[in-house]
C-alpha cells in the first residue's frame, strides 16, 4: 500500500469537467419524476424548521438519513462509480452518515434541540437558502445546460450542505459534521483539479 | 488554409523526390491516410522486431465517458480518425474508470477487435485480484487477447510480473511491460528495467520533462526494451502554455506545422522511445497528431533547437 502515498488527488480525477456534469444531466433523464419528490422533502424540512412541531427533529432526521442512502446508492454508486474509481468508497462514507444521522437524529433526538444563537441562525439560514434554491439553478446560472441541474436529496453537494445547514441549526453531536466537511474537501477539490 | 495547402503541396513534391532520388517504394506504392502521404513512421519493438506506428492512442480521462451514448460514440469517432491514418496501439488501465468499456463499443462498432495492438494494465495492490481484473479487461475490450500488458505504475510489480510472465508463456499475451508517470520513482523502475526481461516500459517524456534522457532512455536501449512515453503534453497543459508563442519557421522542414505535431515529433524522434500515446476527446486533435507520425523526423541538432526554442518561452 505504501505506492499509494505517491499519488496525488489529480491522479484519481480521470474524467473531464465536460463529462462530470454530463452525469447530472443523464442521472436527472434516469430519476424523473424523483425531483417532485426532493421538492417534497424540501418544504417538509422548511416547515417542520419553521413551526417546530414536537415530531419535527425525527422526521427532519428521517428524511435526511433516506437523502444521504440514496445519493450513496443512485448517484455515487450507480452513476458516479462509473467514472470515478473512488466513488464507491464516497458512497460508504455517505451511507455512513445516514446511520450516524439515524443514531443522533431518529434515536436521540437531537435535532430536536434548536439554538438560540441569532448568528448561527443566520448562518444555517443561508446555507438552507442556498441548499434548497440556489443550488438547482447553479448549472444555468453558470452557462452549462439546465438539464444538469443538482437537486436536495438527490445529488452530492446540495444534499451536504442542507445537512450541515441543519446541523447549525440544531444542538447536535459534533460527530455529524465530520463527513460532511469532509465531502465538501472532497467536491471542491474535484471542482479545482477537473 | 494556406499552410494546410502548402504542406499538401510539399508532401507532393516530396514524394515526387523519392521516385526520382531513387526511393522507389514511396512513388510506387505511397501510402495514403488522413493524416498525411508517405510513409507512416514505425518502429520496431526490440524483443521481437514487430514494426509499431510512432503514435499511439491514451484514454486516460479521454474516454472514461461512463455510460453516456453521445460520449461513447464520440470514443469511437476518435478512434475511427486513429484507424484511418494508420495507428494500431490503444493503452488503458483498470484505473481510466469505464475508459476500457468505451474502447470495447468502439473496437467492436469499428469491427476492429482484431486489427489493434492492444495495451492495458494490471492495478490492483491484491496480485491474487490480478488475473481476475485482467479477464475483466479484456471482455471490457472485446478483444481475443492483449497484446501488451503492463504492471500500472509499478503496483505489487514483483508479484504481477511472475503473473505476466506466465501468461506469456501460456500466449494470453504477447508482451509484458511496466508503467510509471509524472517522473515517480525512477529509481525503481532503473533497477526493475536491469534486472527483470521486460518487452515494454513506459514513463512520462516531454520537450520539457527531460530526465528520462539521463538513465531510463539509455538503458532501456541498453536492454532492448520498447519505451512507450505518456503524457506527452503535460495533460494538456504544456499546448496551453504555448498557446499565443510562434511555431519557429523551421519546424516546416520536419512538417510540423502545429504545436503538438512539434511537441509529438521531438519524443518519437529519441532513438530509444518506440511510440507515445497522446489522449485527447476530439477528432481534429487525434488528425493532427497523427501527421506527427509522418514526414521526417528532427535530427539530434535539430532536436537541441527545439528545445532551446521552447525554454525561451517557457
Amino acid at each position: 500500500m505504501g505506492e499509494i502515498i505517491s499519488y496525488s488527488l489529480s491522479d484519481f480525477i480521470l474524467f473531464t469537467d465536460k463529462v462530470y456534469y454530463r452525469q447530472f444531466e443523464l442521472y436527472n433523464h434516469a430519476i424523473w419524476p424523483l425531483h417532485l419528490i426532493s421538492i417534497v422533502f424540501s418544504l417538509v424540512i422548511i416547515y417542520a424548521l419553521w413551526k417546530k412541531p414536537a415530531w419535527a427533529g425525527r422526521l427532519i432526521a428521517v428524511l435526511l438519513t433516506v437523502s444521504w442512502v440514496w445519493v450513496a446508492w443512485a448517484f455515487l454508486f450507480e452513476r458516479f462509480y462509473q467514472i470515478h474509481v473512488v466513488a464507491n468508497w464516497y458512497a460508504l462514507g455517505f451511507v455512513l452518515q445516514a446511520g450516524l444521522i439515524t443514531w443522533y437524529g431518529v434515536i436521540k433526538n437531537q435535532f430536536a434541540l434548536f439554538v438560540q444563537s441569532q448568528p448561527r441562525i443566520n448562518i444555517g439560514l443561508v446555507l438552507l437558502f442556498i441548499s434548497l434554491i440556489i443550488y438547482p439553478f447553479i448549472a444555468f446560472i453558470t452557462g452549462r445546460s439546465w438539464l444538469q441541474f443538482e437537486m436536495f436529496a438527490l445529488t452530492p453537494d446540495p444534499t451536504v450542505l442542507a445537512t450541515l445547514a441543519i446541523l447549525t441549526l440544531c444542538k447536535v453531536s459534533s460527530v455529524l459534521y465530520v463527513i460532511p466537511i469532509i465531502w465538501l474537501l472532497i467536491s471542491g477539490m474535484t471542482l479545482i483539479v477537473m | 488554409m494556406k499552410d494546410q495547402h502548402n504542406g499538401d503541396r510539399r508532401r507532393f513534391l516530396q514524394v515526387m523526390a523519392l521516385g526520382i532520388t531513387g526511393g522507389i517504394n514511396g512513388l510506387i506504392s505511397p501510402k495514403f491516410t488522413y493524416a498525411g502521404t508517405g510513409k507512416l513512421i514505425t518502429k520496431s519493438i526490440p524483443s521481437s522486431n514487430e514494426q509499431i506506428p510512432v503514435i499511439g492512442l491514451g484514454s486516460s480521462r479521454t474516454f472514461n465517458v461512463g455510460d453516456d451514448p453521445i460520449g461513447l460514440d464520440n470514443v469511437t469517432e476518435v478512434m475511427r480518425s486513429f484507424f484511418n491514418a494508420g495507428g494500431k496501439l490503444i493503452d488503458s488501465s483498470p484505473m481510466y474508470g469505464s475508459s476500457q468499456p468505451a474502447i470495447g463499443y468502439g473496437l467492436n462498432k469499428l469491427a476492429k477487435t482484431k486489427d489493434i495492438f492492444s495495451a492495458d494494465k494490471v492495478w490492483t495492490w491484491e496480485s491474487d485480484n490480478g488475473p481476475a481484473q485482467m479477464e475483466q479487461s479484456r471482455q471490457y475490450w472485446q478483444v481475443d487477447a492483449f497484446d501488451l500488458m503492463q504492471v500500472h505504475n509499478l503496483v505489487s510489480w514483483e508479484e504481477h510480473l511472475k503473473t505476466l510472465y506466465s501468461m506469456k508463456q501460456q500466449g494470453k499475451i504477447r508482451y509484458v511491460g511496466i508503467t510509471t508517470s509524472h517522473g515517480r520513482r525512477h529509481d525503481e523502475l532503473e533497477e526493475i528495467m536491469k534486472t527483470q526481461p521486460l518487452d515494454f516500459v513506459q514513463f512520462s517524456y516531454n520537450i520539457l520533462d527531460r530526465e528520462a534522457e539521463e538513465r531510463l532512455l539509455p538503458l532501456a536501449k541498453q536492454r532492448g526494451i520498447a519505451v512507450i512515453i505518456n503524457r506527452p503534453f503535460q495533460r494538456g497543459d504544456l499546448i496551453d502554455e504555448l498557446v499565443g508563442i510562434p511555431l519557429p519557421t523551421w519546424a516546416k522542414t520536419i512538417d510540423c506545422n502545429t504545436w503538438p505535431q512539434f511537441l509529438l515529433k521531438f519524443i518519437v524522434s529519441h532513438p530509444s522511445v518506440t511510440c507515445t500515446i497522446p489522449a485527447t476527446t476530439q477528432v481534429e486533435h487525434v488528425k493532427e497528431n497523427m501527421v506527427a507520425c509522418f514526414g521526417p523526423l528532427p535530427s539530434h541538432a535539430m532536436r537541441k533547437r527545439m528545445i532551446d526554442y521552447v525554454e525561451k518561452f517557457i
